[in-house]
């Protein structure tokens, strides 16, 4: 059952960050698809839940071929889903948020709130690094901007303090021989991933791996960059089996925790298949791409 | 063939409730709320097994707003069951005196004013208990050296079933080919989307109302008298609406046995609606079943014989489990004609929750090592799947041998049209299948171990003067659509429309008993109850019209459509409702008044009907993860003459999301004796978005016992599916799974093996 609780409704980001100094135990709330859960199972019981739904000057996507795109924290996952630019310029967030659970939780859950939330199965946090994103988070005393691969830090916790608010998520606008992709595996396509990859590849203009990324979803504590695997592959001129080789890697670099739903070698094995199979589908959009 | 054209039968209509459903007015347990009303929490057992030396509530009755605390000790300590008829298999006081034999096992209840003071109070409830060693396996628990969960029971056998015709060891003789397979067949929750509750009224004239989530207001209300010392009469049962029971709601539940023993000792009421965590961990589940398989066939594919042994998970008490075991055994050897056939099974206690019925009632279970082992053994030997099973199945007028006679059967026109839809898919690429699966099932059952002094169902019809019609019966819409059954048989044997019946059902006080909601028994029995209540208000109100019209004895009459006329001149006749206004008045202003019932007499030991039907799952398996992808599902289904068809669909769709489920997604899993997964996060049930294509082919059948033709078919689609996606996997990659849910890591492991094996050849 789901405690007692003060309800803080601020109508300003000015006013949100000057109530969350002033409440020590106190949680942001910013649609509760995340919290309200472990609320409801007694893990969390904060005396004050801080509302920032309605702090709109947090909601917005904006894009500029030079800055790249910018997302307020509290645009909504289905606002991400539906915006005509991203599914131009970035297709795989729209294709990771099509699958990010129920159509309810999409429209209600906010990106900022799933990040802040840290939980390594998270969908966006895998892609986004695999972007290169940066996250600004702040408070009521300043701002501060880290690349979302040092953001997280175990589960379920980031570098923020008490008293920070997720603010805004930074992705560069792509170089122009690109591609990134993103799956998770599980039983019900809208499920939570079991595990997943996200990978992107950047080619130089020789065809040679200028650059990639490989980040594995519920592999580790967190969103877990592969870097192993990912040096494997730089300078070279790829093919299936670079791809099958840093697969190989990956699931070896990785460190997925068993549970009911599947033992640790099944996670790695998938991993593995998952890690090649991103890789060959970024490669071949970063071939096309320009 | 279907024998007349229907006005109101067979033609699609939306259930009668709808409306009120989807506006959020219907009143399930969960909305009642009555004067003066308490809220019930339970405490439950944190161990497996393990002696009550003491409960102390002292604390707890210290905290504002507890009203009281009660124990085993308020209760009378009654060991109840539903197979009343048979003592030893009444086991289970739902508050134990003595010892607790799983964990969510009540041990105490507790009534407050808030149910978050009644929560609080568990907490200062003190419980001492000695923990006794415990086992949850039944082929460890069947062990000599297993502890005892029930005194007296030896090697914790509950119940064993042995069924068995023809010379079994003969028929093995003729057989060119024996094959041997040992499969494991998982639980499954009911998973109903109203959780168990009960709001429970015993007022100082020694009565006790029940508002609650039931299959079965009668069965409550008997059962809740026998534990209660109160007579039948005494006690009045209400379940209104109901979110759900897939078998798993006509037995006692915990919310209904402590929100009465709270509300008799305070004379106040008490409400307690059962969280979803309590659902998934203290209520029951459909039973686990180890099943060895041994089957013999002649090279040209006749089956000969086929003997199994069964071990059911029994968890620690008996419920419906008694009737899982024999019904299992029964439709394994569905829908086969076998020279010879044996099956014992046996169902063995385990410090884990009870298991229970649930839809297909053992039969899921049972055909899916059945039809595997069939596809399996054709490969074998280079049969064709559809010829053997057209050469074997069931065909109308077929007898097995002292179980059960077969008065309408669509089996081979199923297998003929599904064989049709196969061969059109032609060539499948790689890693894609399509797997088949034959069943039959029950339409309601014969056996009466509840030791019920009524008829198996009743109806009783009023017609009001302004032609509007009450319908009251006994049967139980769960959300299955029966009320809409009923109001539509009605209305085609009275010869009125739809919304002229008004159906009241799950009041005990104001309807007739009935069995309720299981076996799949309510369309056949309950329908034939409506029929002939009907047939005798009709006859009445005809009685008047030959008078009023004047006519020929020799003609018949009857009323369609609210017209009543001489069937063979369709237009001589009279209004409907000028005639029931006539015969009122005829009658001295009484209403018309008819009655009905249906208990199955020489139908044999299980049934007086069976459907027939055959499945297929197309699907696809990524060879390298293990995942399926599941594209259709097509069903081709004798249910006899179809009353809504509307009301099938939701059945075939539901029983297809339910039956997938069991085949590769949902699980219990334990670890000593606690369940991993309590919550729908974990707990995966396939969503709307999810659901692959489904799509149904009506064979056309007629079945006498059934009114208007009519056999079940809700339940049995819950069986083949299993199978049939087993059969897909197999025809996909080559691999045979033994052990459900077929999950992506049991598929890689049996590619591994098969490689292994290919490897040493």
């Amino acid at each position: 059952m789901i405690n007692d609780f003060h309800y803080l409704k601020p109508a300003s980001l000015k006013e949100a960050l000057a109530m969350y100094a002033e409440h020590d135990d106190c949680k942001v709330i910013c649609g509760g698809q995340s919290l309200l859960i472990v609320m409801r199972q007694g893990m969390v019981a904060p005396e004050y839940l801080l509302d920032i739904k309605h702090v709109k000057e947090l909601s917005y996507i904006k894009f500029d071929e030079k800055d790249g795109l910018r997302i307020g924290a509290t645009t909504t996952h289905r606002e991400i889903e539906k915006s005509d630019i991203i599914a131009k310029k970035y297709p795989v967030l729209v294709a990771m948020e099509e699958k990010l659970a129920s159509i309810q939780t999409r429209n209600w859950g906010t990106i900022g709130g799933n990040l802040a939330h840290a939980d390594p199965a998270g969908d966006p946090g895998p892609v986004l690094i695999a972007l290169n994103a940066e996250i600004k988070f702040g408070n009521s005393g300043g701002e501060k901007v880290v690349p979302l691969d040092e953001f997280f830090v175990d589960y379920f916790e980031t570098q923020m303090e008490h008293g920070d608010l997720v603010l805004e998520v930074h992705v560069p606008t792509p170089e122009p021989k690109f591609g990134c992709a993103y799956q998770k595996f599980n039983l019900l396509d809208s499920d939570m991933g079991i595990v997943a990859a996200a990978a992107s590849v950047t080619l130089n203009a020789d065809g040679t791996c200028k650059d990639a990324r490989i980040v594995l979803g519920n592999a580790g504590p967190i969103p877990l960059r592969v870097t192993k695997a990912e040096d494997l592959l730089k300078g070279k001129k790829l093919d299936d089996a670079l791809f099958a080789q840093a697969g190989t890697i990956a699931s070896e670099e990785c460190a997925p925790v068993a549970d009911i739903h599947a033992s640790e070698e099944h996670r790695r094995h998938v991993l593995g298949v998952l890690t090649k199979r991103m890789l060959k589908k970024a490669f071949e959009q970063a071939q096309k791409s320009a | 063939m279907s024998h007349a054209k229907y006005s109101v039968i067979n033609t699609p209509v939306h259930n009668i409730d709808g409306v009120a459903k989807v506006t959020g007015r219907a009143t399930y347990t969960f909305d009642v709320t009555l004067p003066g009303m308490l809220y019930g929490k339970i405490l439950r057992s944190p161990h497996p097994h393990a002696k009550i030396l003491n409960i102390d509530a002292t604390r707890a009755l210290e905290l504002p707003g507890v009203k009281a605390v009660v124990t085993g000790k308020d209760t009378l300590g009654i060991k109840q069951g539903i197979w009343r008829r048979y003592e030893e298999l009444c086991d289970e006081q739902i508050l134990p005196l003595e010892k607790v034999r799983y964990i969510g096992e009540p041990v105490a209840a507790v009534a407050a004013v808030t149910e978050e003071i009644a929560e609080a109070a568990l907490d200062l409830i003190d419980v001492d208990y000695e923990v006794l060693p415990a086992v949850f396996e039944p082929l460890e628990a069947i062990k000599k050296e297993a502890p005892t969960i029930h005194e007296g029971v030896e090697r914790n056998v509950n119940v064993t079933r042995h069924i068995e015709w023809g010379d079994v060891d003969e028929a093995f003789e003729e057989a060119d080919y024996i094959r041997e397979d040992w499969f494991k067949c998982s639980g499954q929750h009911h998973m109903c989307m109203e959780t168990r509750a009960a709001v429970s009224s015993f007022t100082p004239d020694g009565k006790l109302t029940v508002w609650t989530s039931t299959q079965s207001a009668y069965y409550h209300q008997a059962l809740l008298a026998g534990v209660f010392g109160l007579r039948d009469g005494d006690v009045r049962v209400l379940a209104p609406y109901v979110g759900g029971g897939f078998g798993g709601k006509f037995e006692i539940d915990s919310a209904q046995f402590c929100s009465g023993v709270l509300s008799m000792k305070l004379h106040k009421p008490v409400k307690i609606v059962l969280t979803r965590e309590e659902d998934f961990i203290a209520s029951k589940r459909r039973t686990p079943m180890f099943y060895y398989v041994r089957t013999g066939i002649k090279k040209d594919g006749t089956f000969c014989a086929r003997e199994s042994r069964m071990f059911s998970n029994g968890g620690a008490y008996t419920g419906m489990g008694a009737t899982a075991l024999y019904l299992s055994g029964f439709f394994h050897s569905f829908p086969y004609k076998w020279r010879g056939y044996r099956y014992d099974g046996y169902r063995v206690y385990t410090n884990t929750m009870p298991s229970t019925s649930m839809r297909g009632f053992g039969a899921p279970q049972a055909m899916f090592c059945s039809e595997q082992q069939i596809d399996w053994i054709c490969a074998d030997l280079g049969l064709d799947p559809f010829e053997v099973r057209r050469k074997n199945g069931h065909t109308e007028g077929y007898e097995v041998p002292g179980q059960a006679f077969i008065a309408s059967c669509g089996l081979e026109q199923c297998i003929n049209e599904i064989e049709k839809w196969v061969k059109s898919k032609g060539k499948l690429p790689a890693n894609r299948g399509i797997g088949i699966s034959s069943c039959g099932f029950m339409s309601g059952g014969i056996f009466n171990w509840f030791d019920s002094p009524y008829s198996f169902s009743s109806a009783v019809v009023t017609i009001n003067f302004d032609g509007t019609v009450e319908l009251h019966v006994g049967c139980q819409d769960i959300g299955q659509g029966s009320n809409t059954t009923m109001a539509i048989i009605a209305a085609e044997t009275l010869g009125v429309k739809i919304e002229d019946i008004k159906v009241h059902s799950g009041d005990t006080d104001h309807c007739p008993a009935d069995l309720g909601a299981w076996g799949s028994r309510q369309t056949l029995m309950a329908g034939n109850a409506v029929k002939m209540a009907c047939e005798d208000a009709k006859k009445q109100l005809l009685e008047f019209a030959y008078a009023e019209m004047g006519i020929n004895i020799v003609y018949d009459l009857d009323i369609k459509d609210r017209w009543v006329h001489i069937v063979a001149r369709p237009e001589r006749g009279l209004p409907y409702g000028d005639l029931v206004k006539k015969a009122l008045r005829g009658k001295d202003g009484q209403r018309i008044v008819g009655r009905g019932y249906y208990t199955p007499h020489r139908k044999g030991m299980i049934s007086p009907a069976y459907s027939y039907m055959m499945q297929a799952v197309d699907a696809e398996i990524d060879p390298e993860t293990g995942k399926i992808k599941i594209y259709e599902v097509m069903t081709a289904h004798d249910c006899g003459q179809p009353i809504n068809p509307l009301g099938l669909i939701g059945q075939l769709e539901g029983a297809a999301s339910m039956a997938l489920g069991y085949a590769y997604l949902e699980d219990m899993p334990f670890e000593d004796g606690k369940m991993m997964n309590p919550n729908l996060v974990d707990y995966k049930v396939i969503k709307a978005p999810e659901m692959p294509k489904t799509d149904i082919i009506e064979i056309d059948t007629y079945e006498p016992e059934g009114p208007y033709g009519a056999k079940e078919a809700g339940e049995g689609l819950t069986n083949p599916t299993a199978a049939a996606l087993g059969n897909a996997v197999f025809n996909a990659m080559g691999i045979q799974m033994k052990e459900l849910p077929i999950t992506p890591e049991r598929i890689l492991k049996a590619l591994r093996e098969k490689k292994e094996q290919e490897a040493q050849k």
